[in-house]
């Protein structure tokens, strides 16, 4: 016979004593949502100061070399801005990508091959001066960008191939190619063999924003396309087809957009902006295509973009947080002879923790006491 | 074998809502238990915790007299008990014999041998070497229910078994469990359906917003008390009115075919049918039969042969979605979170997916958020979806009240056609009564539905006429008026009728 039972009271059951209960939130805190990032980056600091005390440097004077020490005068914070300027771009066109569900790895290979493009057409007029030159040489080196971006792109949307796979394994050729021309056909004839070009004339280059410092004009073609991007997804017809397509492709298909062309646009965007950062590395300080273009820009970029939560102001300051880590490595090789590698370990230790503490996002820690 | 199931004071509390709240039950074996209630009234929870896939918060379990605490399904397998989820949990590109095998620690000619032998006894006919998805669904569910009895359970749970069946399958599938619960296997049977329970059980606990609202037996109940029980309110019966209509032809689909490149979708074999003004047409079937497909063509996802859609005096075969929105079309697919609307973005947002030119949501390529946000709260007054703010995200929203605000949508630019596909599916009764009921409303208005549904009783009160949907082919339209559910279900079966 089914019948009721009789209920009990509902304290005296089933308590079992825990300290610290994980309980999951109703839905995702926003504020938690944007602290993440920089509970990340304490315990990246913290952690990294237990691996330099492990090897037996004081960790605070350790912590100190790494991250204040290089942006302490003028040339270290103009190095800063230097190196966030291709982070920042490369990571505001990734987010395009990401925030679709499409997973451009392949970003160092869209700049590599952004710079291959505008470092020839900058060769073409080794010789001439000319207004014209430069936004010649910076749009070739964004079409370069989208060249190559197109690849894995149209490859995904008409042969169902995994992007990651394709942007990923294209990266090494972008770099053989480089490697293959400022050694062969492109070396400058009167360079003794050195694997570079010529240089360029300084028609092609970005000027100078300040005399003695090397930063120079990149830095507003990435704060152009933080705006932009902003106005975009935000404001525009296109910004909203592109979220939709990138929550669902079903949806997009219902409410008729062209998810396919979408897919492509989104790599697109953001091969033109890998490419710019490419002009701006070649077109910049140094003038010329030589073999290493991007200390790993386009990979470290990924982890901006997600620092920054894909938006345009977290990635601002995501790009500023992973540059420091790229200077405080070569501070640390010099005054502390550790490997500049070490910049990576950061570099990684920033992504491991995030997504860790991505884990506050759906679940909240209880603290309840000592029951007896 | 004597079994007895005892739970006591269950309590299982999510964030926001109460799941389970102080459930206390005894089961016996040599019955038949049913388990009503609507959707989200906590017998899902009570399952899975049953089940072992969820712990609860407060209160035990007693197989036998034995506590029985179940911390994932493996222990519950250890236990003897059997479960058989709505969805089927089978790999289909493997054979059946493959997917009995996986969780199985016996060899195979013993797995074999001893497969054949429940086969024989409960009468199941399945080739044990064809891969799962060339089963149809009645037959993947008695591989399902193999995979239990294999075991020898003493405990079968069933969730809403009857979901995919056609009529005679849902009774071969009655009598299976009717002799297995004569052999001592105490059987739970999970289902909102009133005349499934009036049918199979002997005993019946109600269930409503996480309580136990009532157990009685079978004979001292019926259709409408239990329906009163399960809902908490005397339910209005909805009717259709004949009303008078123009008759003018609106929409012609002829000799449409589809051949698709994905093994796992149904090509449609040259479908026409023709639907006039102020009438419902409703397409029945069991779901996979190409009503998905269907549904695409006819929105416009899937693009067909120009001519082989005629709305309205215009071909419109090639058009996509959004344009033939301007010809005052309107769809509302069957997937309300991944498909009709999404459920991370907020409630202005999804309206805004049904976008005409005249609609001025985007002007220029810019967003005209007060534009959408003004239609959204008139959607929503108009449809009465439970929220006053449109800020929302979608996912806040129950399924009843976020299809509402999909029908809104649709209708809320008086379309004259709205194609629906399982426009109630998952929903509770009181938002399925508003859904029946502005359906008939928009008939009313000379305006014209296709109901595509997996739901027979659905289509018989809502349709003019019928047709039956099997392996992509439509069989002939009937009136509404000469259907029975029992016709209906020879034909969703694939059978003939004269």
């Amino acid at each position: 016979m089914l019948k009721r039972l009789p209920q009990k009271n509902l304290e005296c059951l089933w308590e079992e004593e825990k300290l610290i209960k994980i309980v999951k939130r109703d839905q995702p805190s926003r504020a938690i949502f944007f602290l993440t990032p920089v509970l990340a980056i304490f315990l990246t600091l913290f952690a990294g100061g237990l691996i330099f005390y492990i090897l037996g440097f004081k960790p605070f004077e350790a912590l100190k070399f790494f991250f204040i020490v290089p942006i302490a005068d003028m040339y270290g914070f103009s190095e800063l801005l230097l190196k966030a300027t291709p982070l920042c771009l490369i990571a505001i066109g990734l987010s395009f990508c990401f925030k679709s569900n499409n997973w451009n790895i392949g970003a160092e290979g869209q700049l590599t091959f952004g710079a291959i493009v505008s470092g020839g057409v900058a060769l073409l007029f080794y010789n001439q001066e000319g207004f014209y030159i430069l936004p010649i040489v910076i749009l070739a080196g964004a079409i370069g960008g989208m060249l190559y971006a197109s690849i894995p792109a149209i490859l995904k949307t008409y042969f169902n191939t995994n992007e990651i796979l394709v942007s990923l394994m294209l990266v090494y050729v972008s770099k053989l190619i480089l490697d293959y021309l400022v050694v062969g056909p492109w070396s400058n004839p009167e360079g003794f063999n050195f694997p570079e070009t010529r240089q360029f004339s300084d028609s092609a280059k970005l000027p100078i924003l300040f005399e003695g410092l090397r930063i120079h004009a990149g830095i507003f073609l990435a704060l152009a396309a933080v705006v932009v991007s902003w106005f975009v997804f935000y404001k525009t017809y296109l910004g909203f087809q592109m979220k939709v397509s990138g929550f669902s492709l079903k949806t997009a298909k219902y409410a008729g957009y062209k998810g396919k062309k979408m897919i492509i646009l989104v790599f697109l965007i953001s091969g033109a902006c890998a490419g710019l950062a490419g002009v701006g590395e070649i077109t910049g300080p140094i003038g010329q295509l030589h073999r290493e273009v991007s200390p790993d820009y386009g990979f470290t970029a990924i982890i901006v973009a997600f620092l920054g939560r894909l938006h345009p102001i977290g990635i601002i300051f995501a790009s500023l947080i992973v540059a420091i880590t790229y200077l405080g490595a070569e501070t640390a090789q010099i005054f502390m002879q550790i490997p500049k590698y070490t910049g990576q370990v950061f570099q990684g230790m920033i992504l491991f923790f995030l997504l860790a503490s991505d884990y506050l996002l759906f679940f909240k820690i209880k603290f309840t006491g000592l029951k007896k | 074998m004597n079994t007895n199931l005892k739970i006591s004071n269950i309590t299982k509390i999510y964030p926001g809502c109460i799941a389970n709240e102080n459930v206390s039950l005894e089961f016996k074996s040599g019955k038949i238990y049913a388990l009503l209630g609507e959707n989200g009234a906590g017998k899902s929870t009570l399952v899975k915790i049953l089940s072992g896939v969820i712990m609860p918060d407060k209160g035990e379990m007693f197989l036998n007299k034995n506590i029985l605490k179940l911390n994932s399904p493996l222990d519950a397998k250890k236990n003897d008990i059997g479960m058989v989820f709505q969805h089927f949990n089978l790999f289909e590109t493997l054979s059946v014999f493959e997917n009995l095998i996986i969780d199985s620690d016996e060899t195979k000619e013993n797995l074999r041998e001893k497969i054949e032998l429940i086969m024989k006894k409960y009468n199941f006919l399945i080739n044990l070497d064809v891969p799962i998805l060339n089963l149809s669904a009645g037959q993947k569910q008695k591989v399902e229910i193999i995979r239990c009895l294999i075991r020898n359970p003493k405990v079968l749970i069933m969730d809403e078994p009857t979901s995919v069946l056609t009529e005679q399958e849902t009774s071969e599938l009655f009598l299976s469990l009717k002799k297995f619960s004569e052999e001592g296997i105490l059987i739970i049977y999970i289902t909102h359906k009133l005349k499934e329970v009036m049918q199979l059980c002997d005993e019946v606990a109600v269930m409503r917003k996480g309580k136990l609202v009532s157990v009685s037996e079978i004979k001292n109940e019926n259709i409408e008390s239990l329906a009163n029980k399960m809902v908490g309110q005397n339910l209005k019966t909805i009717k259709k009115k004949k009303v008078k209509i123009s008759g003018d032809q609106l929409i012609k689909i002829t000799n449409l075919n589809f051949i698709s490149e994905d093994p796992f979708e149904t090509n449609l074999n040259n479908i026409n049918f023709s639907v006039n003004r102020g009438e419902c047409l409703g397409i029945a079937g069991i779901s996979g039969n190409g009503q998905s497909e269907l549904f695409q063509i006819l929105s416009g996802e899937i693009i067909s042969d120009k001519n082989s859609i005629e709305f309205n005096k215009n071909y419109i075969g090639d058009l996509n979605p959004q344009e033939r929105r301007e010809y005052l079309m309107a769809f509302s697919p069957e997937d309300r979170l991944e498909q009709a609307a999404n459920p991370q973005m907020k409630i202005f947002e999804n309206v805004a997916l049904n976008n005409f030119k005249s609609s001025n949501f985007f002007k220029n390529g810019l967003i005209n958020e007060n534009k959408i946000k003004e239609h959204a709260k008139k959607i929503i007054s108009n449809f009465n979806v439970n929220t006053d703010n449109i800020e929302l995200k979608s996912q806040f929203l129950s399924g009843g009240n976020l299809q509402k605000l999909i029908i809104g949508r649709e209708l809320i630019t008086s379309p004259d056609l709205l194609i629906c596909f399982n426009p109630t599916w998952g929903l509770d009764v009181g938002a399925i009564n508003y859904i029946h009921e502005t359906l008939i409303k928009i008939n009313e208005q000379d305006k014209s539905i296709i109901l595509i549904s997996t739901d027979t009783d659905e289509l018989l009160k809502l349709s003019d006429k019928i047709s039956v949907i099997h392996k992509g082919k439509l069989s002939k339209i009937m009136n509404a008026e000469e259907v029975t559910s029992e016709k209906l279900g020879v034909l969703m079966g694939g059978g003939e009728i004269d």
